[in-house]
């Protein structure tokens, strides 16, 4: 009973040794890293995104010269590349979390991951070229 | 036995239940919140393209259509944000109690709705 509770209360979010433990067995092989970057990036989205919401509301009603001048400083240029690539990491493992639950033709899931990687990719990609030109520009 | 998949089972098979309808939401939201992020970086794009486009998109983004869409990117952040947390402390092994998954759920409920209405209340007021 004692050795139950110590079994339930620990996960691999706080105890190193479950990953050690599990990682060679069956479905863990691949879907521990997958868990465990959505979580990192899960608790990193938590400053970033409240970072973005508060910055984004501040410049809610502003023009683009202020928005602009915002993401030419280094702090907000860095802090919002992070909070897109983060962010969309963590949209990725979830959506493809979703497909696999929902998706059950093989093609069809194929075709389907296929498409979520490469428009990540693409927003990803497009979202730091804007914010590095607004940065490099000034 | 045909078995009723996952995607069938909760109009008909299911109880309602908070905890199942939050479980949900928080799915629904975070599929909202992944094709928000075009959203995002339109706008990323708009600010540095800056001119006709910036102004086309600040027009669409104040238009009626735009507010509802930036409300409904709030509600799902914010819902996603403290739900999101509520899972995490889930995954470091506390509140799988009965009554505080019940407790948290109405929380993260509680906190979606004043953080929503925080933010349109400055956008409009300040």
């Amino acid at each position: 009973m004692a050795n139950n509770r110590s079994q339930s209360n620990s996960t691999a979010l706080r105890d190193g040794s479950i990953f050690r433990r599990v990682s060679h067995l069956g479905s863990a092989r691949n879907g521990l890293r997958e868990w465990r970057l959505q979580r990192l990036t899960a608790i990193a989205l938590i400053p970033l995104g409240l970072y973005f919401a508060i910055s984004i509301l501040r410049l809610a009603t502003s023009d683009q010269t202020t928005a602009a001048a915002w993401l030419a400083s280094p702090v907000p240029a860095l802090l919002v590349i992070l909070f897109v690539l983060a962010g969309l990491a963590h949209a990725l493992v979830g959506l493809r979390s979703v497909f696999a639950d929902y998706v059950h033709k093989r093609a069809t899931l194929v075709v389907t991951e296929l498409i979520a990687r490469a428009a990540t990719i693409l927003l990803a990609g497009a979202s730091i070229l804007a914010v590095l030109k607004i940065f490099l520009g000034h | 036995m045909e078995r009723p998949l996952s995607p069938f089972m909760f109009p008909t098979w299911y109880r309602f239940q908070i905890t199942s309808a939050l479980s949900i939401l928080h799915r629904l939201t975070g599929i909202a919140l992944a094709v928000g992020s075009i959203l995002l970086a339109w706008w990323l794009v708009a600010v540095a393209a800056g001119g006709d486009v910036f102004a086309a998109t600040h027009a669409f983004l104040v238009s009626p259509i735009g507010l509802l869409l930036l409300f409904g990117w709030s509600v799902a952040f914010y819902y996603h944000l403290c739900s999101g947390i509520r899972h995490l402390v889930w995954d470091a092994g506390y509140g799988f109690e009965i009554r505080s998954a019940y407790r948290s759920g109405y929380a993260v409920l509680a906190a979606t709705v004043v953080l929503t209405v925080l933010t349109w209340l400055y956008v409009f007021l300040a």
